[in-house]
């Protein structure tokens, strides 16, 4: 097997004087995706701020194509080709479809570009490239956020709760995208309540409970053990 | 018609510097969520440091220039950032005000402390004034042309870098989502940063740009209020659009303009008319514009008050009534009046208790509301003439009465206004009221009536009788403003645990849940403005009576917002709270800054040395409400908690309270001076919960198991937080649905 480009080695971190994530190891190996499941409050979001710099870990190790990246800055992360579209939605709300692709263009990618990517994905986007973002829908908000990942051209994608408040249908031809993206080689790091929409894609999953990896394994396994003992069926 | 074209470009010209000036509050508005009131302060001081570099340096206009523009500016708004702004994310509406107002209220301090205000300064035009062409019959003078011209080319630039350049599109990322500007690869602090120093830059450039034209010598107080009247065209814009804002300014300076030249200039109407117009404008401008919607989301900040029982305030009322008593054997009979004015403030700051403290609403001219209190008494309630004068209860009723109803008609349009907005709103009457009631001097006729409002511009207002009560007597007057202010704060904690209390702090934490509830926020916000209303009204009557003659200066809207900065200062949620603001508002600098002016007097070769002292005492206090943001809910608050941690070190408090009756002691039998007692009591105070803490520490710590928590424990914020989070309420909004078999 490969050596893995994202590696989480009994991260620690939590908000104040609680800890939140007690010990986390995850392994993100390059040109698959890997999906985080788990209940509310087990710490997924949490884990991925770490990872995008937004969050410092107390204990442990990021490491990242080898490197331990402990303490790095969001900034740098994303220079280093990161990009972490957070829980809610990852846009500006007061800046229209197109500044908003302008002010992803932050790690050197050409606003051209960008719009040339986002527009041919999602033509809807560019009718609306004049409409402030917070007045798009759900849907065209996510579509917007993801085309972040379209446009820079990082090496990691994170990826927090795209299906948030989405009907099915476009919370399934998101993760299409998001498929395609795999399929071109990039990693990507999935957390999801919704494990139906995730899991078809995944190449492997990890279950997270209370702030520790309970399981991992193949998808099968575990949608099995979801199913079975923690969701009780 | 060239009177007419004269006029029209005079406005014009004043427009330029009202959009040059708002353009810079939208600016850092937009980028950092922080309505910079201090803007105008920035203006006179960076206009005060030109008038230095050219006038007492001698430096030539252009290094002048280049030395507070692009220099001074932006380095004060860049420190400004650094230093203070950036830790208001995630404070509540009136930290954020109050912080910008203390820089507001230190900057004018410091000025006045550097260039001794009764010096008269003034600046040239540029060109000088003699440098004009005349167009069309038009004579504009060269410094009027680079106004105009400097707007335009402002106006113009901004907006080119707003929406055209990356930098400009960062800057207004910045205030959405800071966290998802670093994941996009740029530094949200940066881009605020250059935003301040850019605000602050065109703060300066307005004020050098005004003086000459607005005519007569600087001062400070009057150039950073002339700068706020920018406040009017920025809210054309609703705080966003630059190009609204530009056309609001020229509105503005224009229709200024034509009133001061057509209106008749009889009396003293047209020149406060003019005066106060920017107000006029800003207070019509926020209630006819639509504002934006009531948030859905609770917002979250930081501020944590605690909830005192009816019982617990009835103690502590009983034990203030016995201290204030105790205390006033101790002093000197003008050292009673002192207390008593601090004691009025006291009353005054209660209203800010309830409205802001309890409704989370904002009110950022409470004297303005004691001023109309004493105007009533002063002209229905006053028996006797000379010494023998007397205020009688009715009046200070009937003051009362008036003030809570004015209250009601100022909120009544102003009711959909949330937070900032009804903050200016109320900062907008009180400067109108200074500027039009209190400096109404001319005899009106109405009914039949003649009377004047404010005779000669000043009222006497004599002490309170009530029955055998009369408070001529200083003690009398001290002791009845202590036990109204006890009845007031008792008042207020059973109004706040009451059923209309809990639906007060439901439309604090949020406005729309209580709205879906089916609670009337119209009748909540009204009644609880006439509330507070009232109570400012019976404080300022006192107050004013207090003082004996009071005048416009006595209400003016600086020292409303000082008294607010310093209730916030120590927590605005609690009684306790007004009761400290409110005598530091009253006496505390007023007597040390005079103390240290009468020992410069005294002592004429440390003269310098002591009025430096005295200034650095209101700096200081501005220093403090800067702080602010650090420390949201207030001192009292720490102080509070400090001493429940003390609860288990039973010995300390004894030993504490020992202390004091000896300190006490003797004071009364004059061992030691009343200054040492006051400073001694205080230190003990302060000390106890540090010298608490370190005995509980050798009793060893350890470890409290989780469900004790709160029981032998005291109960943190932190735990609260802890807690919120296990029963799910944190404030981002949860998705539903959690858990479902997939
Ligand atoms: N800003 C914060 N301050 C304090 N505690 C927080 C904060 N954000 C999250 N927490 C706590 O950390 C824990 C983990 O939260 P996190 O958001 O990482 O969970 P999650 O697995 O993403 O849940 P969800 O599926 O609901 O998004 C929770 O108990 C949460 O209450
Ligand atoms: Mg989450």
């Amino acid at each position: 097997m490969t050596e893995p480009l994202l590696e989480l080695s009994g991260v620690k971190a939590g908000y104040g004087a609680i800890e939140v994530l007690h010990g986390v190891d995850l392994a993100l190996r390059p040109g698959t995706l890997l999906a985080l499941l788990g209940p509310n409050g087990g710490g997924k979001s949490t884990a991925m701020r770490v990872i995008a710099g937004l969050h410092p870990a107390t204990g442990g190790e990021v490491r990242y194509a080898g490197r331990t990246v402990n303490g790095i800055s969001a900034q740098d992360a994303a220079r280093l080709g990161i990009c972490s579209i957070p829980e809610g939605r990852g846009v500006f709300p007061n800046l229209t479809v197109r500044e908003n692709l302008w002010a992803a263009t932050g790690t050197g990618a050409r606003l051209k570009d960008m719009e040339e990517k986002a527009y041919g994905r999602f033509p809807i986007l560019g009718k609306r490239r004049d409409q402030l973002a917070g007045s798009l829908s759900g849907g065209e908000q996510q579509m917007l956020a993801l085309s972040r990942a379209l446009g820079t051209d990082p090496a990691v994608l994170l990826l927090d709760e795209l299906s948030m408040g989405l009907a099915p249908k476009i919370v399934s031809e998101m993760y299409e995208t998001v498929a395609e993206l795999v399929a071109g080689g990039l990693s990507v790091l999935v957390a999801e309540q919704f494990a139906r929409a995730v899991l078809p894609i995944a190449d492997s999953a990890a279950l997270m409970l209370h702030g520790r990896i309970a399981a991992t394994g193949t998808p099968d396994e575990i949608e099995d053990r979801l199913a079975g003992d923690y969701l009780g069926g | 018609m060239t009177t007419f074209l004269t006029y029209t470009v005079l406005g014009l010209v004043l427009g330029a510097v009202y959009s040059i000036a708002a353009s810079g509050l939208v600016l850092t508005y937009n980028t950092s969520g922080i309505f910079n009131f201090a803007h105008g302060a920035q203006a006179m001081f960076g206009t005060f440091l030109y008038w230095h570099f050219t006038q007492v340096w001698n430096w030539p206009t252009w290094l002048g220039l280049i030395a507070v523009i692009g220099v001074a500016g932006p380095v004060m708004g860049a420190a400004l950032h650094a230093l203070i702004m950036k830790g208001l994310r995630g404070t509540a509406d009136v930290t954020k005000i109050i912080v910008t107002v203390a820089v507001l209220l230190g900057t004018v301090y410091l000025a006045q402390w550097i260039w001794n205000p009764d010096e008269a300064r003034t600046i040239d035009m540029f060109f000088g004034a003699g440098a004009k062409v005349t167009l069309a019959g038009v004579t504009v003078r060269y410094h009027e042309i680079v106004c105009l011209v400097a707007a335009v080319a402002i106006a113009a630039l901004l907006r080119v870098l707003f929406t055209r350049s990356r930098a400009g599109v960062v800057m207004r990322g910045s205030v959405d989502d800071p966290d998802l500007l670093r994941l996009n690869g740029h530094d949200p602090e940066r881009a605020a940063m250059l935003s301040w120093a850019l605000g602050s830059t065109l703060a300066v450039l307005a004020g050098v740009l005004v003086v000459p034209i607005s005519g007569g010598a600087m001062d400070a107080n009057m150039l950073t209020l002339l700068v706020i009247d920018a406040f009017a065209a920025a809210m054309f814009g609703r705080l966003r659009s630059l190009p609204r804002t530009f056309a609001g300014a020229m509105v503005l300076g224009l229709t200024v303009t034509y009133v001061l030249a057509y209106l008749p200039s009889a009396g003293t109407f047209t020149g406060n008319l003019r005066v106060s117009l920017p107000m006029i404008i800003l207070f019509v401008v926020l209630v006819v514009l639509p504002q934006d919607r009531l948030r859905g989301a609770a917002v979250r900040t930081r501020e944590r008050y605690r909830v005192p029982s009816v019982r617990s305030a009835a103690v502590w009322g009983a034990v203030l009534i016995a201290v204030v008593y105790l205390y006033s054997l101790l002093l000197p009979d003008a050292g009673v009046t002192a207390f008593a004015l601090g004691m009025t403030f006291a009353i005054v700051a209660l209203s800010l208790t309830v409205l802001t403290g309890y409704a989370g609403e904002l009110n950022l001219a409470p004297l303005s509301f004691g001023a109309i209190g004493t105007i009533v008494a002063f002209h229905f309630g006053v028996t006797g003439e000379g010494l023998a004068a007397r205020l009688n209860v009715q009046g200070v009723l009937l003051g009362v009465l008036v003030a809570a109803v004015v209250g009601g008609l100022v909120a009544l349009p102003a009711l959909r206004l949330r937070g900032l907005y009804l903050a200016l709103a109320t900062m907008a009457f009180g400067v109108f009221l200074s500027n039009m009631v209190l400096r109404d001097t001319t005899e009106h006729e109405w009914f039949g009536q003649r009377f004047t409002i404010f005779p000669d511009g000043s009222l006497v207002i004599p002490p309170l009788k009530a029955g055998p009560l009369d408070l001529r007597d200083g003690t009398a007057f001290l002791m009845t403003a202590t036990v109204l202010f006890a009845l007031l704060g008792i008042g207020l904690a059973a109004l706040r645990n009451s059923g209309y209390g809990r639906r007060l702090a439901a439309m604090k934490d949020s406005p729309a849940a209580t709205a879906m509830l089916g609670q009337s926020l119209v009748r909540l916000k009204l009644s609880v403005f006439m509330i507070s209303a009232g109570i400012a009204g019976l404080g300022g009557v006192l107050m004013s009576s207090a003082h004996g003659t009071v005048s416009q200066e006595t209400f003016t809207i600086t020292g409303s917002l000082a008294l607010l900065m310093l209730v916030v200062v120590a927590g605005i949620g609690y009684i306790s709270g007004a009761l400290f603001g409110g005598l530091i508002a009253g006496v505390g600098s007023a007597v040390l800054v005079s103390t240290f002016n009468d020992l410069a007097l005294e002592h004429e070769s440390m003269s310098s040395l002591y009025t430096a002292v005295g200034q650095l005492v209101l700096v200081g206090t501005a220093l403090v409400g800067m702080g602010v943001g650090r420390n949201p809910s207030g001192f009292v608050h720490d102080v509070a908690e400090a001493y429940r941690s003390l609860r288990a070190a039973k010995p300390v408090l004894y030993g504490g309270g020992a202390a004091g009756a000896v300190l006490y002691v003797l004071a009364l039998t004059d061992v030691i001076g009343t200054w040492t007692f006051a400073i001694a009591a205080l230190c003990v105070l302060m000390l106890l919960p540090v010298i608490g803490k370190s005995v509980l520490e050798e009793k060893g710590r350890r470890e409290t198991p989780l469900e004790l928590l709160g029981i032998d424990e005291p109960y943190t914020d932190e735990l609260r937080a802890r807690l919120d989070r296990e029963l799910g309420l944190p404030a981002t909004v949860r998705k539903g649905g959690a858990g479902v078999p997939a």
